[in-house]
């Protein structure tokens, strides 16, 4: 699949600012499955400084910073993005999730160890033990780990309501457990504690969903969304996506941007700006197919 | 080391008696009960000192650590008073020979840690190659992985590096603790030196003790070189956390003796990738940053701090490296005492070395096997947290503590990783001055090392921490118990440094320090205005106190109407002594003027005055001279209510205020003979005239509002509170009339304390801060200046005169209502031009992902 892909943010402060600073994670990661081509990143007002960089997980960062009086800031991504069908592992035959799990700590190749770093305790999300207790019904011995996981997807996507006024962005996973509902963000989180508290790796993916009209009707422009879900170390399948919002496939409509131990590490947008006053803030993102 | 009177002169020699703790390494005498090698001299000049004298000496040098005011906790702050900071008589000798050993020890720590962060930040070879457990990284709550991939000037992570050592039974030092983030205690440690030599400057000389200067001036130089591109004379700023930081005195004392702008993170901004400093004459670019406060303070954009705390893009800056920060953000990761259990490996690794200086034997309990080990030997160890986060130890300290051996061992299985065992260490002791005499008590050494193209050189010299028991050093060495100085002893001669002599090439002329940030401009206006308000307020109360007292009748006081006004309008007394009739509450007056005038929780009254005054020069230590510090220092003790607060009658506080009246005075005359007349000066006196200016303004209405009461002693006590009354006896004797009176306090800008001498002043100094000169236009603070003094000019004394005389006070007072009006507009005039750059910086809302299902 091709993509031409727009993603539309827009600030409104209440009185002018004189200066903003931003770090935002808005180009699409490259993977052996996905390619970003044309990606452009731009700003109104003009930013004065503007610089990219890799970032410890592999993904592209941009920081900007405006130093004129500005009453409102807008930051457009787009880019073109190509997707592979995915080629899922066959789940029966992944390696029993002890087995990943006792192999973690100590099998040091360069992807096991890259693997590990995601099995801990992260700003967004601590493992605990009734994380533990409710992952349990779908891990039992020797349990295939992709097998394992997908049931556990299914039983988040099962359990959980998607509510988008239960939740905020500061929400704590353990609340967001106790009361069953959030957003997707927050299912991704549930979800990576579950894993990270039976001791396996799992990892936060940001990206896009593209969504398809109901049948019949034309695709609205600007009605796709930002998007988040997770990614489980299965050894020697490697990682595997999981999208517990909507316990789908994470095929060709899912485009990744970036991943991380929480959102917290790949917040797509965040800033400081100097000023009293309140703001607004609006996203849009528009995920257009495009003929190859 | 409680305090000694010199009443205690019994003693002959202060050794003598000195009995070492048994099966206790001691660090003056050896088992056989001499004097260990580098103590032999002062051993020797410490039994010449003629008996009582040490006693003596140590009572001055007490008073010359008061008068400093050397404290350190919550600065300013009168619900959480100082702890001053406790310093014992007797250093800590050390023979240069054996120092050296350790000093090569403690550099090549340094060196290592310097490595560590390099790897850790970088290819974390040590994590792939199993040196180090992978987990005690990735769990360690103070790698924040947007620290990473830095690669500060010279790929130097340490600038400063400090380490705490305590010496066993077996005679060897060993490290307690590692420092990375900000090591703490160098100002202490400077501040002990010049107590203790200057208690002792004989037994310092004839002991041949190497000097600190050396460390500092090494410091400084790997600060200047650390400047990006190699930058010449680059601009260095210190970065402190501001007052209220238990930090703070030590960061001003530092910041005045590198002689670097002392800033908090709200005087510096990234502009255009660039660290830039807020002066009074705009943004200046800023090379070095040598930060105090914890990495993850310090950019609230990547790091983990509030928006309203740190420098947004400080991070991205450093990546850039238009900016040097030492220490590199984030190094204090290493200093976590998890990583100490690897240090030896970690040092074959990295350096092809043994390690030389070894830490006390330590267990990381996320490793299994030393799990069981420490589980097997719980009683002989002693627990720690295994990652520290700087600062925030007291409460684990304390939680550990409370906790049962059974409830340590079901802690250390439940988490292992959250854990480190150490081996327990019997301190050793060396002599403290206690009750007149010396007792053995157990020490630890802070040491320092600093980076340097040659790689890291150790101070000569140190912090030594005393206390009563052996019990491991788990808290910051700053906390609680005594310190000690330490002396490195020569056998050669010691040549003496300062740290003015190190510039070899000449320096250019300059008529201007250090940039001044607009908050310690801010700082220094306030400080100013303080020190007027306290000085009006000691003035009137003295006048009015020396009426109370006097045997005159009150109904034969003509002038206590006006006094009791004035004061009331001040805040010093309830307004109701004003509107009652005088007669009945007066009695009452005399009793309660003493309590509500040292009442520091009343607005207004002088005490909170004199508290508000003490905090404004706290804020600007670093920028007045010592001596001036001291007599605000001794306003600030003298004029408390403790401990005679019951006693204190209106005769006592007559003496009291005499007292401050002189001091005040003396701060007064050592800003005139001493400061320059740059933006630092300004800005004090700018705060003093407004400041004085109301307060004239204030006192001539509380007496100009009453017509009918004008009569001449009236007019003379308002000469005499402002400070006129011998001007005026010169000029016109005993004649005691209106007009003369108003001249003299309001248009004579010949008078220091009139209102038009204030005004004219402050027009001069409006016209001489900096600004735009290309402005066709005059600013506001200009044009407010200007129209006060001309108004002040225009005032045709005798006509007004002759209307008051005739009962028409309105013309008068309106015209002193309207100056009063306009003189705050004059402050906010300059506040807004000079002293305010920007609001509060705020975290723009996040966005939630939120795709609908």
């Amino acid at each position: 699949m091709k993509y031409r892909i727009t993603h539309l943010t827009r600030y409104a402060y209440s009185t002018a600012t004189p200066v903003c600073h931003n770090l935002v994670y808005l180009t699409p990661r490259q993977t052996p499955r996905q390619r970003c081509r044309d990606f452009v990143l731009e700003m109104s007002p003009d930013p004065a400084h503007l610089t990219s960089r890799r970032d410890y997980f592999g993904n592209q960062s941009s920081y900007f910073s405006i130093h004129q009086s500005h009453a409102g800031l807008k930051v457009t991504a787009r880019s073109l993005v190509t997707l592979a069908p995915v080629e899922l592992p066959v789940a029966e035959k992944s390696p029993s999730w002890e087995a990943i799990r006792d192999e973690l700590p100590s099998v040091r190749t360069p992807e096991w160890l890259d693997a590990y770093q995601f099995a801990f305790d992260s700003p967004c999300v601590k493992s605990s033990v009734e994380l533990a207790q409710y992952a349990a019904e779908s891990f039992w011995p020797q349990r295939p780990v992709l097998q394992a996981v997908a049931d556990l997807n299914r039983r988040i996507h099962q359990d959980f309501r998607y509510d988008t006024e239960a939740t905020s962005v500061t929400t704590p996973v353990h609340d967001v457990f106790q009361h069953r509902h959030g957003v997707c963000q927050d299912f991704a989180h549930v979800a990576i504690g579950c894993l990270r508290s039976l001791g396996l790796a799992a990892r936060y993916v940001s990206g896009y969903l593209r969504t398809l009209p109901p049948p019949g009707q034309p695709r609205l422009v600007g009605a796709d969304a930002s998007h988040a879900w997770f990614a489980v170390y299965a050894g020697s399948s490697g990682w595997v996506d999981f999208d517990p919002t909507n316990q789908l496939l994470v095929d060709t409509d899912h485009i990744t941007l970036a991943w991380g131990r929480d959102y917290s590490d790949v917040a797509p947008v965040r800033g400081v700006f100097v000023g009293a006053g309140a703001h607004d803030v609006t996203v849009s993102v528009d995920v257009l197919p495009e003929e190859e | 080391m409680a305090v000694l009177t010199s009443t205690d002169v019994r003693q002959k020699n202060l050794l003598e008696d000195y009995a070492p703790q048994v099966g206790v390494y001691d660090e003056l005498l050896d088992a056989q009960g001499q004097p260990r090698s580098g103590w032999q001299t002062f051993c020797r000049q410490l039994g010449e000192l003629a008996p009582g004298e040490f006693a003596r000496r140590w009572d001055q040098a007490q008073s010359l650590l008061h008068e400093n005011g050397i404290a350190y906790g919550a600065y300013g702050d009168s619900e959480n008073p100082l702890r001053p900071w406790v310093v014992d008589p007797l250093p800590l000798l050390i023979a240069a020979e054996a120092w050296e050993r350790v000093a090569k020890g403690l550099a090549q720590r340094a060196r290592l840690m310097d490595r560590l962060l390099a790897d850790l930040y970088g290819p974390q070879t040590l994590i792939n190659r199993r040196v180090l457990p992978a987990d005690l990284m990735f769990r360690h709550p103070g790698f924040l992985r947007a620290y990473h991939g830095q690669r500060p000037a010279g790929n130097r992570f340490l600038t400063c590096y400090a380490a705490d050592l305590a010496r066993g039974s077996d005679g060897q030092w060993r490290v307690l603790a590692d420092r990375t983030e900000a090591p703490s205690g160098l100002g202490f440690a400077l501040e002990n030196r010049i107590v203790v030599s200057r208690m002792l400057p004989d037994v310092f000389h004839r002991c041949q003790v190497e000097r600190l200067a050396p460390h500092f001036i090494a410091l400084h130089q790997a600060l200047a070189e650390s400047a990006p591109q190699h930058r010449e004379n680059p601009r260095i700023v210190l970065l402190s956390q501001g007052p209220g930081t238990s930090n703070y005195f030590e960061d001003a004392y530092l910041a005045r003796y590198l002689g670097y702008t002392l800033v908090e993170a709200g005087d510096l901004a990234v502009r255009n990738g660039q660290v830039m400093l807020k002066t009074l004459g705009g943004l200046l670019s800023v090379d070095v940053v040598f930060r105090r406060p914890n990495s993850e303070h310090c950019d609230p954009l990547e790091l983990a701090s509030d928006a309203s705390s740190g420098i947004v893009g400080l991070l991205q800056a450093a990546r850039e490296r238009t900016v040097t920060i030492a220490n590199t953000l984030g190094a204090g990761l290493v200093e976590s005492p998890g990583f100490m259990a690897y240090l030896p490996a970690c040092c074959q690794e990295l350096l092809r070395e043994d390690l030389l200086l070894l830490s006390v034997p330590t267990w990381w309990c996320g490793d299994p096997a030393s799990k069981s080990h420490v589980l097997d030997h719980l009683d002989e160890l002693t627990i720690r947290r295994a990652y520290r986060t700087r600062g925030q130890d007291l409460p684990f300290h304390r939680q550990l503590q409370s906790w049962s051996k059974d409830e340590l061992a079901a802690a250390i299985r439940r988490s292992p990783h959250a854990f480190v065992a150490q081996q327990r260490i019997d301190r050793s002791a060396a002599p403290v001055w206690s009750d007149g005499g010396l007792k053995p008590q157990r020490i630890a050494l802070r040491s320092y090392a600093v980076a340097t193209p040659e790689g890291f050189e150790v101070m000569q010299g140190g912090l030594v921490r005393v206390s009563q028991s052996s019990r491991p050093l788990d808290l910051s060495i700053l906390s609680g118990e005594g310190s000690k100085d330490a002396w490195i002893v020569s056998q050669q001669p010691v040549s003496p440094i300062s740290l003015l002599q190190t510039q070899p090439q000449t320096v250019e002329l300059r008529r201007s320090g250090a940039e001044l940030p607009s908050r310690v401009a801010d700082n220094l206006y306030w400080l100013g205005r303080h020190i007027e308000r306290s000085e009006a307020a000691a003035r009137l109360l003295r006048t009015t106190i020396l009426r109370l007292t006097s045997e005159t009748e009150f109904e034969q006081l003509p002038e206590l109407p006006m006094l009791l006004r004035a004061l009331a309008e001040q805040g010093q007394i309830e307004p109701g002594y004003v509107v009652q009739g005088i007669s009945v509450p007066l009695p009452d007056l005399r009793r309660s003027l003493p309590t509500s005038v040292l009442d520091q929780h009343q607005v207004g009254s002088l005490r909170f005055t004199v508290g508000q005054l003490f905090r404004a020069a706290t804020l600007v230590r670093d920028r007045i001279s010592t001596d001036s510090w001291r007599i605000i220092s001794r306003i600030d003790q003298h004029f408390r209510p403790w401990p005679r607060y019951a006693g204190v009658d209106l005769t006592d506080l007559l003496t009291m205020l005499d007292q401050m009246i002189i001091d005040l005075a003396a701060f007064s005359g050592m800003v005139m003979e001493s400061m320059t007349r740059g933006n630092i000066w300004r800005f004090l006196d700018l705060g003093r005239r407004l400041e004085r200016a109301l307060q004239v303004i204030c006192l001539a209405r509380s007496a100009l509002e009453h017509a009918r009461e004008l009569t001449g002693p009236v007019l003379e006590t308002l000469l005499e509170v402002a400070d006129s009354l011998m001007t005026y006896r010169g000029r016109y004797l005993a004649s005691l009339q209106l007009g003369p009176v108003i001249d003299l306090l309001l248009t004579d800008d010949t008078n220091p304390r009139s209102l038009a001498y204030q005004l004219v002043v402050l027009a001069e100094h409006v016209e001489r801060l900096p600004r735009d000169h290309s402005q066709p236009l005059l600013a506001l603070d200009q044009r407010l200046a200007i129209g006060l003094l001309h108004d002040i000019r225009m005032i045709d004394v005798p006509m007004l005169a002759d209307l008051h005389a005739r009962g028409q006070s309105a013309p008068l007072v309106e015209l002193l209502t309207a100056l009063e009006e306009r003189l705050p507009k004059l402050s906010d005039a300059i506040n807004h031009q000079y002293l305010i750059h920007a609001g509060p910086a705020q975290q723009m809302t996040e966005i939630r992902m939120e795709t609908p299902t």
